[in-house]
């Protein structure tokens, strides 16, 4: 038992370590920039409404609107009137500092438009990954034709690229079709999953020949068999290789830096919060965090769910 | 070698009494099987003897000492695993030997490396190396020692298992159904080969099985055990001929022993309604079981004592087992026929069958075996 | 007879053929995109790696092997290999041992272990730039909370800690400023990245090792734990452990997230974290400078496939247990 305490004392510190990242980003993404500047305020802050400077600025009127405001304030002069409104303006402005933040990680860049991108891009590459690679898993495993070895070495040859490393060609190449700051772009790369291929290859092999068969006795197509009989037996594998594919792709940040440079519209989250830095000064700690907090709870969210699932998912590449 | 008794041991595993109070002496150099269905808790048992797992109650000796909450390692026993339970990295060699570096080796000298080079490594490491030899031809696996265990069949790992067992000179043997891994024909083979190697080396065996065969032809004394009790310990012919429980009598014997309802009244022994015969000494009124062995039942045209009509038949070339339909009664018997008497059972065919009472073992409605209730055979009355 | 035999000989090619047109078809889509994605870029960086092309420019030069040359002659470069080799030396063993340790304690503790093995999984999930960029804010030196925690500690007894006194006289370090710091901290966020990861695989590897091996090894006399986990563990996770650190080499290889979070400019204090990945992103991108960024492109993929070669020879060389 007092070995256990021990082990539970490292596993602990360990647990401290690794979360302290995630407990500092909620805790900012809670607090104002007051507290945040000097480390008060514990894990939710103090939550003291707070005056919103930008906002208050945005409303400071001009002579026009002074002199539009001011049968309002019959007797004042301009200066007192606009005094009235600047107060009136700040007390408008002043939120709690939790909603502060969060509306502004909508507000200030289209993040939104960011977590849409995201997911178009994620949901399309595993798609198009499945619908390439389970027809040629299925031929390789479960169809007999001249040139099969050479085919599945192909496969295994190209396991050793890893994409990454071969994204200046392919940027070169993009780029000379003019598809840099497309879609297309973000997605073209990842659609050929030769993981993917040689997984779906391998549990082919465990399905039994008779399934098919007995498939091709009912008049079914080879195609027909790919979608209609492979792949609903394949669902549990697929559904690893999709958690697999969609957290590799919704927290991939080196591509899309590398196509898309221009347009924010084209902006996966990772640069959406990327860009949210450059531009924010120190007074944006408490949005930015909240940023970081949204595009990284999806899946942190999805995970602690069905953390089996995702586990089985994340570790496929070691089934090799 | 040595001697070991288990007395009154008991385990829980949660709400799940798995044994509930086993006593059992072995003697040294005794081969003892415990047999019993799965789930009955004789490989717990056996894990419990072996110190890989802890009894809730109850204790163990060997060899006279109290070896309760000694580790396994201290406890000097042997066994060898159903799984085999080879070190897959390891050759044949290094794993027969690896029992003697555990032991006879200090930590520092079983480095790689400088290990060898230390004083006194060197003899040490010779001597494992002679008993490794010794060890492997006694089970003739000299060619085999560089191999690792994933190139060895089945018939093989199991022999390196033994050997790694035998290696060493350890208090008892255990063996955890070490046959059940192997095809038919091998098992019968190595069934042989383990008895002779139990005569040769004259130690003290405890082999779990839950197949009566092995039981039956490799031990001095089998403990058929059930739901965590030993129901009767006693030599495999006693245990055949002489059970002590209606549950030990279905257990061992295949095809399983037939049990026919009989009624004591007075001193007639009635079956069906039909007068059996006669007790000589007083026994309480009431319903028995009477358990005929299949080849108690005979054939017979004149006077059977039951008929019956043959509703399937197994024929094994050396013998025949025919299973009977009781004319009237819902129950079947199992008959054990010479090929002779093949033309007579025919599928359909209407049969009568005897048997002497002398050959029926007695139980009660508990299914404990009445020895005391004997009866007088009296055809004779009947026919009168 | 004969006649239907020669009919079902006559009939079998054609069936077989039937088939192979089958299988091309539905293989064609993924060997076009193979070629197209993989296999082309592979020929094109080669290519350019002879060239002093640029992006825009109608053509090229062939510059022979200055490209390479330069690679090897240039102290920038120089200090990318160091950068990356650094990372790679430091975070693989560390991130391997403790995602071994990691895992042998987690299994040992049975179900409750699962707490642990669920938060320390968590940041292979996480978004890493994301949380690049809340370690930088935790490593701001004065308003992060490392050096504030620190801070905390002067003038108490922790101050007997070399570190500590030396941060209280003269101030905490810099972090990612401090050219002898900077390295570090990356090497550190990725094993904090990635050590999750390596003790999931484990984990996997653990349920697959035979119970029966360790009470035989109880049997033979391995009474401490040391001795179970060399004669059954470790030979166990021998697969395991070949795969976790080929795995963790590419991955510690292709290191750009934290770096270009970080510094965007210029791989950091004194270039001492310029690692690859950002060197082909600064040179071939950024800069335009394509043949430059190809060469280290080949380079670096030649070390990956290096490595994906040794891990797969490994394997096979090793005989499995049936």
């Amino acid at each position: 038992m007092t070995r256990d305490i021990w082990k539970h004392l490292i596993l602990i510190l360990g647990a401290i370590i690794v979360l302290a990242p995630f407990y500092m980003m909620l805790s900012y993404s809670f607090k104002s920039p007051g507290e945040i500047d000097r480390g008060t305020g514990g894990f939710f802050g103090a939550q003291e409404m707070m005056v919103d400077p930008r906002c208050v600025k945005l409303r400071d009127p001009n002579r026009d609107e002074i002199a539009a405001a001011a049968p309002q304030y019959p007797g004042r002069s301009d200066s007192e009137i606009r005094n009235a409104i600047m107060a009136q303006a700040e007390i408008d402005c002043s939120t709690r500092p939790v909603v502060f933040n969060y509306t502004k990680a909508f507000i200030e860049a289209p993040l939104l438009r960011y977590l849409l991108n995201g997911l178009i891009v994620t949901a399309s590459i595993f798609f198009i990954q499945v619908l390439v690679a389970l027809p040629a898993a299925y031929a390789l495993a479960k169809l007999k034709f001249w040139g099969r070895e050479a085919v599945f070495g192909l496969v295994l040859f190209c396991l050793l690229i890893p994409v990454h490393a071969i994204a200046l060609p392919l940027y070169i190449m993009l780029a000379k079709v003019g598809l840099t700051n497309t879609y297309v772009a973000l997605v073209v790369p990842w659609t050929i999953s030769v993981f993917g291929i040689f997984l779906m290859r391998q549990f082919f092999m465990t399905v039994p020949d008779d399934l098919i068969d007995a498939a091709r006795m009912d008049g079914m197509t080879e195609l027909a068999i790919v979608w209609r009989v492979m792949l609903p037996t394949a669902i549990p594998a697929l559904l690893a290789f999709a958690i697999f594919s969609i957290v590799a792709h919704w927290n991939d940040y080196f591509w899309p830096r590398i196509v898309v440079t221009g347009s924010r519209d084209l902006f996966t989250p990772p640069l959406g919060l990327r860009e949210f830095k450059g531009d924010a000064d120190g007074s944006f700690f408490g949005p930015m965090m909240a940023t970081a907090t949204i595009i990284v709870m999806p899946l942190i969210v999805a995970f602690l769910v069905a953390q089996r699932r995702f586990i089985e998912g994340i570790t496929l590449s070691g089934m090799k | 070698m040595a001697g070991l008794s288990i007395s009154s041991v008991t385990k829980r595993f949660g709400e799940t009494e798995v044994l509930k109070g086993v006593t059992l002496d072995v003697a040294d150099a005794e081969f003892v099987s415990l047999v019993g269905p799965s789930g009955c808790g004789k490989s717990t048992l056996l894990r419990i003897i072996a110190g890989l797992e802890d009894p809730t109650s109850g204790d163990i000796a060997i060899d006279g000492k109290a070896v309760t909450g000694t580790r396994a390692a201290d406890r000097n026993l042997s066994m060898v695993f159903q799984s085999y339970a080879l070190y897959p990295h390891l050759t044949v060699a290094e794993n027969i030997a690896v029992p003697l570096r555990m032991r006879s080796l200090s930590a520092v000298q079983r480095l790689p490396l400088i290990g060898p080079f230390l004083p006194g490594a060197k003899e040490q490491r010779s001597e494992i190396a002679t008993a490794v030899q010794s060890a492997t031809e006694m089970l003739e696996i000299g060619p085999l020692l560089d191999r690792k265990p994933g190139q060895l069949s089945g018939g093989q790992r199991q022999r390196v298992a033994l050997g790694r067992a035998l290696v060493r000179d350890p208090a008892a043997f255990l063996l955890d159904e070490p046959l059940s891994n192997l095809d038919a024909k091998l098992r019968v083979q190595t069934r042989a080969e383990i008895a002779q190697l139990h005569r040769r080396l004259k130690a003290t065996f405890i082999y779990v099985t839950h197949d009566q065969v092995e039981a039956m032809t490799m031990s001095d004394r089998i403990a058929v055990m059930m739901g965590g009790e030993i129901l009767q310990c006693d030599a495999p012919s006693v245990i055949y001929e002489d059970p002590s429980n209606i549950r030990v009598a279905e257990f061992i014997g295949s095809p399983k022993i037939n049990i026919l309802p009989v009624e004591l009244a007075n001193t007639e022994m009635t079956l069906f309604g039909r007068v059996l015969g006669y007790i000589t000494e007083a026994a309480q009124a009431g319903i028995y079981q009477l358990g005929l062995r299949p080849e108690a039942l005979k054939l017979t045209q004149a006077a059977p004592v039951v008929t019956g009509t043959v509703a399937h038949m197994e024929n094994l070339g050396s013998e025949v087992y025919a299973q009977i339909a009781l004319a009237n009664q819902t129950s079947r018997v199992t008959l054990r026929a010479a090929p002779a008497e093949r033309r007579n059972l025919r599928l359909g065919a209407e049969v009568g069958l005897g048997f002497s009472l002398k050959d029926g073992l007695i139980f009660d409605a508990d299914g404990k075996r009445q020895r005391r209730v004997e009866v007088a055979v009296t055809h004779e009355r009947e026919v009168a | 007879m004969a006649e239907i035999d020669a009919s079902i000989a006559a009939r079998k090619p054609q069936e077989v053929n039937r088939q192979a047109r089958t299988a091309w078809g539905l293989a064609t889509p993924a060997l076009a995109l193979m070629f197209l994605i993989l296999l082309v870029p592979v020929v094109v960086a080669g290519v350019l790696s002879f060239t002093n092309y640029s992006l825009g420019n109608s053509g090229f030069d062939w510059v022979g092997f200055k490209n390479f040359d330069r690679l090897f002659s240039r102290s920038t470069y120089e200090k990318m290999f160091i950068a990356t080799f650094t990372y790679v030396v430091v975070v693989v063993p560390i991130s391997v041992a403790l995602g071994l340790g990691a895992a042998l304690l987690v299994n040992s503790l049975g179900r409750i272990g699962d707490v642990y093995k669920t938060i320390y999984f968590l940041p292979v999930m996480a978004t890493l730039l994301a949380m690049a960029i809340v370690w930088e804010f935790m490593l701001h030196p004065t308003i992060g909370v490392i050096n504030q925690t620190f801070e905390m500690s002067c003038g108490t007894i922790l101050e007997v800690i070399p570190f500590l006194a030396n941060g209280c006289a003269d101030g905490f370090p810099l972090w990612l400023g401090d050219r002898d710091y900077a390295i570090w901290v990356l090497c550190f966020i990725g094993i904090w990245q990635g050590f999750g990861f390596n003790m999931v695989l484990y984990l996997a590897g653990l349920t697959a090792v035979h119970r029966e091996l360790y009470h035989a090894a109880e049997m033979d006399g391995a009474k401490s734990a040391w001795e179970r986990f060399r004669l059954v563990t470790w030979p166990a996770l021998g697969p395991t452990t070949v795969f976790v650190v080929t795995i963790s080499c590419i991955r510690a290889f292709q290191v750009f997230d934290t770096v270009e979070a970080f510094w965007p400019q210029g791989g950091g204090p004194n270039k001492s974290t310029y690692v690859m990945m950002f060197a082909i992103f600064e040179k071939g991108v950024q800069q335009n400078l394509i043949g430059i960024g190809s060469a280290i492109t080949m380079l670096f993929l030649v070390f990956v496939m290096f490595l994906t070669l040794i891990q797969r020879w490994l394997v096979e060389r090793k005989v499995h247990y049936g």
